[in-house]
Formats: structure tokens, sequence, C-alpha cells
């Protein structure tokens, strides 16, 4: 039987060849879509997940509760992880890590070589908490040394030319301006992609201690730095572990104003994202997102499938009809349509993996991955769930519609398309070209609204604007190097700033004291303390007063404030007014225009620059003449060797800050564009094949209509309109969705595009441009045809 | 062989119902061949798709071989017409996309026959119906008579005990006409048992019995076993 019924499956392919290429580019495409997203699903479901102890690995969290809810901070007191471990049974191991980006592009020196690269103070656990791979070392004792250094292989390979027999040598660092010599203990297999965390070498807590000591930073209950993680022992019970931490710092220290909680190191990854305290979503959202997308993209290229099945099923319902009548039962049949579209379904998934191994290197490039097609086990187990979804999807309606059919109306030739199977017909055509418009509409608004962002006036000037670290000599010479820097021809401005100004987490303080104000009143300012000329190299707009200068002596105790932060102080009149900030009195000297100094997904939040005359504040800031950047970074990397031999001048430019603010943005505009693109192919290429098929049923009717006297042109918008009103229908229920779902998500930025009604006017116009054309060039096909020729044939 | 019994077949309109069978009754014994006539509408092809269990009376009796079939579902309809009935219909109904030999295997097959056994029975039937070297052509590559031989060759693969027949020669040039009478003429002599819906009252004239519908209603019932042996002799001779 199932001989027979390939027999026959191939033949009518041989027969119906045009339908059978539809049904088979259509569901390919959108397989290939499947693949890609199923892909990307799966790297970001098993992020952070290949840690040996991954269900018993936690991270602990600081809680503070404030005038707007409870907010959670990742920073925790430095001795909580020792003390942890220490007074509770349920935990194993807990360990303490800096925060990666505490200490990116970090100086180190052998024998005349100096690299920049990103390193942690761990605990002696860390290696216990974590399943790093070590290549050499001792895991147990790899960080058990005050002096020692756990180095990636990759940055062996730099400092060394090899990885062997390193193990015991020395490496001088350069952190926070005091410079040690490490001995290596261990050399670390470079981190795999999926690790949220990434560093290149790994020093002891201790030696954090001694630093933080150095540096004269106190380490106490009610100074938080470092990350917390612990693992528990298996069958702790997690809820009741949290009430028992929950005031555990307050007990240690009853200035401490946080509680604790925990959440599972895995989850972060995906639910980054905390709301009154509660771990919500994050970047799950995007795996919601695209699985839904995935989801309707199969669902569109499915209902090309159904649609021509059926439709063409009535050159096959003689088959149907004979089977039946010599003992067919309804279930074989049924059997015989799945196991035709799932054959499809597997005939689209060789064409859909050679698309997919095409596609790949471009999709990796916009989702900023590294997937690759990979058979292993889940990934062959996804694509098997895929066909198989896909192959019963597709056949479902065929397979139910056409093995219902009675076969003595078919075997007597009086089985028409009944009225409920056109109106399925009808409505599926509605359903996908609905899907394709709302793609459309939220691609084009997401477009507009990233683009309203990069254009949009920040109030300040990101463009050539470079920094870089303050490091070694610099420190001690940083206004003499900015002088002569200055003076390099191309240099616009050059400042030094206590931080950057875009994209990093600008520290907040509270405590400010104005008149009319009393020291408890919660009102945050963020802050930056900035060297002289900061606010011009910015080009950040003084409204009123003006911003430090050398000239005034008395500028050591102004502060300059921008246009909210005066606004929330209600003061009037501000230029001259008195502040106390930290037990000292400033001087408002100046009101700046407001910037955006965060994402245009946050309202301008109150801000104010004091001005820092240390030659230790960080780092420089260099705006540079457009179209000159070149020369005057080489002129510029001269100075910085002849003021810093031995150490590499490494700069960003200011706006790749800024761009990083809005890459999740700008990675699903990309991508939804491919997406929404791919959408309405399929379902025009669904159309397409639909309309051929009714412009061949109707050739007869066509033919006769003609001869009395209808015109081509009369036949062509007969044919045409019937499509059109279902495309039209589609639009008038599409757009409304639409419109609701790019509201919400513009409702995210607080500074975002206005929709006008053009927007989804025009979504609806090219989708209906589209499918006209379409469906008109087969119309235009039939409604030419000699009717002779049609009426001959009965 | 075949007992019906006030059969009622109406078909239900959104205002009115139409009786296309208002109580039948006649019986066909096992061995006869039993021609249906009567003028359009009546009622034959309705009466003939009860007889072959495709369709379901409205109401009244058929026994098929001692089974009661009224009420059946569709699936047991099935089991019990797999084997036991063939199908001649007018418009042949081959399926386009098999040959020959596989139109004439698969009612074998949904019989579970092994494949060498079904390989010998079609080869068989073909060699009988003079079409054997055609076993390997597709329907559309055959003339009307050819086509009618091997709808006759499905209908007896299995060695049916009834044979239906809808208007066999419709289609066909009297040549071949005659021609597809005679090998009905042969099986029924074998001892299947042949029930023929037809307009033509020659070949009306083969038959055992014929049974005039009028109306939806039994007509006349006339017994013509010499006459049936005349003509057909005629026929030949033609």
């Amino acid at each position: 039987m199932l001989k027979l019924n390939l027999k026959l499956f191939f033949r009518s392919i041989k027969k119906h060849r045009g339908i059978f290429f539809i049904n088979l580019i259509g569901l390919s495409t959108g397989l290939a879509c499947v693949l890609l997203i199923a892909l990307w699903v799966i790297d970001e479901l098993k992020f952070d997940k290949f840690h040996e102890n991954d269900n018993e690995l936690y991270q602990v969290w600081n809680q503070f509760k404030g005038a707007d809810g409870i907010s959670t901070i990742n920073w925790t007191p430095d001795l909580l992880a020792e003390t942890m471990a220490d007074k509770f049974p349920e935990v194993e191991y807990a360990t303490a890590q800096t925060l990666p980006e505490w200490f990116t592009k970090v100086p180190l020196f052998v024998d005349g070589k100096t690299i920049k690269a990103t390193g942690i103070f761990a605990g002696k656990d860390f290696f216990k908490v974590f399943s790093y791979e070590l290549k050499q070392g001792d895991r147990a004792q790899v960080l058990s040394d005050i002096n020692s250094i756990i180095i990636s292989e990759s940055m062996a390979l730099k400092l060394f030319g090899t990885t062997q027999g390193i193990i015991g040598k020395a490496i001088t660092c350069d952190l926070m301006n005091i410079k040690n010599e490490y001995q290596v203990t261990g050399i670390l297999k470079d981190l795999p992609t999926n690790s949220t965390n990434q560093f290149d070498f790994v020093l002891p807590f201790e030696s954090w201690k001694k630093a933080s000591a150095i540096i004269g930073r106190e380490i106490k209950w009610t100074n938080n730095g470092p990350l917390t993680y612990i693992v528990l022992r298996e069958g702790t019970d997690v809820e009741n572990f949290k009430s028992k931490i929950k005031n555990f710092t307050k007990l240690q220290n009853s200035n401490v104003e946080a509680d604790l909680t925990l959440t599972k190191y895995s989850s972060n990854y995906l639910f980054g994202n905390f709301e009154n305290g509660k771990q919500t979503s994050g970047r799950m959202d995007y795996v919601y997102l695209f699985s839904i997308i995935a989801l309707f993209i199969l669902l569109i290229a499915c209902i090309n499938y159904m649609n021509l099945s059926t439709a063409n099923a009535s050159r096959r319902l003689k088959e149907i009809g004979v089977k039946k009548a010599l003992g067919s039962q309804r279930g074989s049949l049924i059997g015989q349509f799945f196991s035709e579209s799932i054959l499809t379904a597997l005939g689209a998934l060789v064409l859909a993996l050679v698309l997919a191994l095409l596609i790949i290197p471009e999709f990796n490039q916009i989702t900023g991955k590294n997937l690759n097609l990979s058979f292993d086990l889940s990934t062959i187990g996804v694509i098997i769930l895929i066909i198989i979804f896909t192959g019963l999807l597709a056949g479902s309606y065929p397979a139910l519609h056409l093995s219902r059919f009675n076969p003595v109306a078919i075997l007597r030739g009086t089985t028409k398309s009944s009225l409920s199977e056109v109106w399925i017909r009808k409505g599926l055509v509605i359903f996908q070209f609905a899907l394709s418009i709302i793609l459309i509409v939220a691609v084009s608004v997401v477009y507009m609204q990233i683009d309203y962002i990069q254009s949009k006036d920040l109030g300040m000037n990101k463009n050539n604007v470079i920094y870089f670290q303050k490091e070694g000599e610099l420190q001690l010479n940083s206004d003499s190097f900015l002088n002569i820097v200055r003076e390099v021809p191309g240099v616009i401005k050059a400042a030094s700033t206590s931080q950057n100004i875009i994209g990093s987490d600008i520290s907040t303080s509270g405590g400010l004291v104005w008149s009319g104000n009393s020291e408890d009143a919660k009102q945050a300012f963020y802050n930056i303390r900035v060297g002289y000329d900061f606010i011009e190299t910015m080009d950040i707009k003084v409204k009123e007063g003006r911003s430090f200068k050398r000239t005034f002596s008395t500028d050591s105790s102004a502060i300059v404030f921008n246009e909210t932060a005066i606004k929330a102080m209600r003061l009037e009149n501000p230029i001259g007014k008195k502040i106390k900030y930290v037990g000292k009195t400033y001087t408002i000297i100046g009101v700046l225009k407001d910037f955006h100094f965060q994402s245009l997904q946050e309202a301008v939040k109150p801000m104010f620059f004091i001005l820092d005359s240390d030659p230790k504040i960080s780092e420089f800031l260099v705006h540079i003449e457009n179209g000159r950047e070149k020369e005057v970074l080489g002129e510029i990397e001269k100075i910085y060797s002849s003021f810093n031999p031995g150490y590499i001048f490494e700069y960003t430019f200011l706006d790749n800050n800024f761009q990083v603010q809005y890459v999740s943005e700008k990675r699903v505009s990309s991508l939804s564009k491919y997406f929404a693109i791919l959408a309405i192919l399929i379902s025009c290429l669904g159309l397409f094949g639909l309309a051929t098929f009714t412009a061949e049923r109707r050739r007869k009717e066509i033919s006769v209509r003609k001869v009395l006297g209808q015109t081509a042109t009369q036949v062509t918008i007969m044919l045409t309109g019937e499509f059109v009103k279902l495309v039209l229908i589609s639009i008038l229920i599409s757009l409304p969705i639409a419109y609701i779902l790019s509201s919400d998500w513009l409702s995210s930025f607080a500074y975002r595009i206005k929709l006008r009604f053009w927007y989804f006017f025009a979504a609806g116009f090219v989708a209906l441009l589209i499918a006209i054309l379409t469906v008109g060039s087969q119309a235009i096909r039939a409604a030419n045809r000699n009717p002779v020729k049609a009426l001959k044939e009965d | 062989m075949i007992q019906i019994k006030n059969l009622k077949k109406s078909f239900r309109t959104e205002e009115l119902e139409t009786y296309a069978l208002n109580d039948v009754s006649f019986k066909i014994a096992e061995g006869e061949f039993a021609a249906i006539m009567g003028p359009s509408g009546c009622g034959k092809s309705t009466l003939l798709n009860i007889v072959g269990m495709l369709d379901d009376p409205s109401s009244g009796s058929y026994q098929f071989a001692g089974h009661e079939i009224s009420g059946l579902k569709e699936y047991q309809r099935t089991e019990l017409r797999k084997g036991n009935l063939g199908f001649v219909f007018q418009s042949f109904n081959l399926i386009d996309e098999l040959t020959v030999f596989e139109n004439v295997e698969l009612p074998l097959i949904y019989l579970k026959v092994n494949k060498s056994e079904r390989r010998e029975k079609v080869l068989k039937v073909l060699e009988r119906m003079k079409i054997a070297h055609r076993e390997n052509h597709f329907p559309n590559q055959l003339s009307g008579g050819q086509q009618q031989r091997v709808a006759i060759a499905r209908a007896v693969v299995t060695n049916p005990k009834l044979i239906l027949a809808d208007e066999p020669t419709g289609n066909l040039d009297s040549k071949n006409g005659v021609e597809v009478m005679n090998l009905l003429t042969e099986l029924n002599q074998e001892g299947t048992t042949i029930v023929m819906v037809t307009h033509s009252n020659r070949d009306a004239q083969y038959a055992h019995k014929v049974i005039n519908l009028f109306d939806g209603k039994v007509a006349t019932e006339n017994q013509n076993r010499e006459l049936g042996t005349q003509i057909k002799e005629i026929g030949v001779m033609s």
C-alpha cells in the first residue's frame, strides 16, 4: 500500500509540477526561517547552563526599598560569600567575584611585552562554583595564593607564545594604578561564547582586599561591590533558604538597609530584569517574539500547502472515490494525505538546510552569535519535531477534508467545492495576509523609531569623540598630557572625567541639601566629576550662567546642574544659590540644557557636574575634527607612548557606546525586516498558486463570458477583484492589531515617534499592490485566452 | 443473495423532502443477472449505490447474503464491501496516475493479498480480458473499450460474489459495448451475481430479470431468461 501511495504521490507531482514547486519553495523558505530561529532559540536557552552545578548555582542580590518600589542590585558586600559559606550548612561553595566591566583593558607585562585584557578577582572556590575548564592547574588550589593568576589560553599565547611550561612564570599587572607581580598557577580554556561571564584572567580575591586597602576603599558590611555566587547543597529548599538569608546582612551590621535574595544563576541571562524586587522578563521576551514569528511564518507556508492541496484535490477526487469504493477506509486515506505532506515537508527540509547553510553567516552577523548547523542529537531531534509538526499542520486540512468526501458523489461526478471549503480557503488567505501586514507595519515602526533615535539631537555631541583610560605615568602628568594633545591640529577639545557619559552606569547620589529642602528628601542625582573643558568637549549647551573656567579660582566649589535637576529642586533663579553635598558647600554657576546621557527609552534624569582637579580621575575624552580621525589618532598615540612607555594606546569611540544601548532593538529590527519580507513573499506565492488554479478552473466560465461580450479587461478585473477583496479584508483586520502592538512596543521609549495614519495606510497599500501584481498577471493571461479552445474541450 | 424490503431514500433540502426511492422491495438470487431500468432521475443509480453499500438507505431493510446492511457504520460497510463486491462504472473511473496493472492490483492490496499472489491473479485476469500486453500502460494511453476491460478486470480480480455495473456500455461504441456485455454474461455464467443499471433495452436483454423503476418505485419486474439468451446471440452476430 505504502509503495503504491508513494508511486501515486510521485506521479501526481510529475503531473502537477507547478503547484508542487510552489508548495516546496514556500515550505522550504518557511522551514529555513524556522531552523535558523530554532538554532538561535536553542542557543539562548542553553546560555550559562553548561556549569555542572547549574541546578544548585545561585546569585545573591541586594534589595533596597525606595520611594518607587524595591530595587534589586547585583553589588553585594565583599565579605558576604565567605561569611555565607561559613554560617550556612546549606551552602556547599560560595565565591565573590568582581564585575568583568570594572577591569577591562588592564595592562599586563611580561619581559617587555604588554597586552591589555579583562580580569576579575574571585574567591578561592571560584572554580568549584563554576565549571570553566582548566587546561592546567588544580581547580582547588589555583587561587589559594594571594599572588596567583590564572590566564586564558589565548592570553598565554599572546604573552608567552605558548601554553606549555608557563606555570610559575611571572606577570606584572597594573590594576587601579597598583603594579603587582603575580605567578601563573593555571591555564583556563577560552570561555565558551554562551557564557555571560567573560574574562581573560582571574586574580585571588585576597589580592582585591589588599588593593582595596591601598586605595582606601573600606571593606565593611555597608559597602557593596563584588558579586556573590553560591552553590546550595542538593535537596535544599530554596524558598526556605531565601527567607533564612533575607536579613542576614542586617544581622551582621545594623546600618545595612538591604535585604538579600537569590536567583538561579542560569536564569539571569534570559530573565535579567527586576520589577519591584521580582525577577521578570529580559531577553526571554525576544525568545518568545522570535518563536512566535517562526510559528507565523511556518503557518503562512503551511496555509499555502493546505490551500493549494485542497484546490488541486478536485483533480484527485476520482482517486479518492475509487479507493473508497474498492474498500479503502477513511483512516488509510487520511494516512495517505499526511504521508504526502510529511514527504513534501521532508523534501522542503533538504532545500531548507541548504538555504539555512547559505544564510547562517549573515544571520550570525545580525544576531551577534556564532551558530552553526551541527547535527548533534538535540538539533536532529528539533528538526524531526519541526518536520512532523509541519507535515501534520500542512496536511491536516487536506487530509481531514478530502477523506470525508462521499464516494457516490465523486464517482457520479457531482462533487462541487462546497461553500464551506471555499470559505475556509478564503479565510486562510485572509489570515495569511493579515499576519504579513502586521509584520510589515511592525517592521516599519521599529525601523522608524530606531532611525529617530539615531538622528535625534541628544543635546550633546557623541560623534568623533574618543575616550581612553588614564594609566601608568599619565596619572601623574595628566595636565601636561592634555595640554599637548589640545595643541594637535584636528583636536577640537580634550578633557578628563571620572566617568564616561554614555553607556556606563553613572553613579547617583542623594543627600543634596538646598534651600527649601531637607537632608532626608530622597531625590537622587546622577553626577560626574569632571575636569576643565569637559562640558565643551561634549558640546553640551549652557542655558544659564557658565561652565567651569580656569580663570575662576572659586570653581573648585562650583556646581553645574541640568535643567531637569533645577526643575526637580524647584529652584527659581538658581545661579549663585548654595548647595550642600557630602559636607561641602557648592555654588551653582550654571544650568545646562537637558541632554540624553541614557538610552532614549529613559526620560532625562536630574544630573550635576562638579570639578575634580585630582589628576587621578580616570578617563580622557578627546573631540576630533570630522575627517581627520586617522592622523589625529596617530598623533595622540605618539604622545601617549612618550608619556607612557610600555603601555598600549587603546581607545573607543563614544558613538559605539551609544549604539550599544540599542543593539537588541537594532537586531530585532533587521531580523524582523527579513522575516516580514519572507512572510509577504510566501503569502504571495500561495496567492499566485491559487490565482493560477482559479483561472484554470474557471476557463469555461471565462470563455462563455467572453463569447457573450465581456471584454478581456472586464474579465481581468473580475478575477483580480475577488482576491483584492480578500486582501482588503485582511487589511481591515490586521491594522488595528498592528496599531496596538506597535504602540505597546513604542511605549517602552520615553522619546518616540508618533504613529501616523499613513504608516498603516502605506503598509496596507504595499500588501494590496503586491497582491494585485501577483494575481493580475494570471488574470490577464486567463482573460486573453482564445475562448473557442476552452469551449471545444467539453 | 440480495433481499430488499420497503427501502426508502430521501433527500432533504431546506423546504422539502424528496424521495429518490420510495418503498422499493425486490429479491435477487445468487447467480442471477439483474438489470435495473427506468428514465433519468427515477432512482436507478441511488439504488445501485445502496446495493453497492456506498450509500445508506433512509429506512427499510437491505440484506446481503444474510447480513443486514442498513444501519451499518461506514467502516463496517467498507469491510463488507471488500472482496465481496466489484464495481464497473460508465466512466471507467480508473486512477490516471496508476498503470493498468496497478489499477487492477488495488483491490487485492486492500484485501492484504501477498505480492506474488497478487501478481499471479492480476496477470490472470488481464489475460482473460485480453489486455495483458497493456499492463504497464496508463489509462489515458488506452481506448475506451480497453479502459472498460481494465475496469472489469479490476472488478473481478477479487472473485467477488456480486458485480455492480452502472451503465457499463454508456461511453462505448456498439462493438465494444457488445464485448463488455459478453464479458459480463460469461462472468455470470461462472456464477457471479450481476446487478446492472442501464438505459439500453438491448443491454437489458442480457439479464435474467429486469426491474423497472419509475419515480422511486418498482413499476414492473420481469423474468426474461430465454429472451436474454436469444438477444445475446443476435447481438454477437450483428
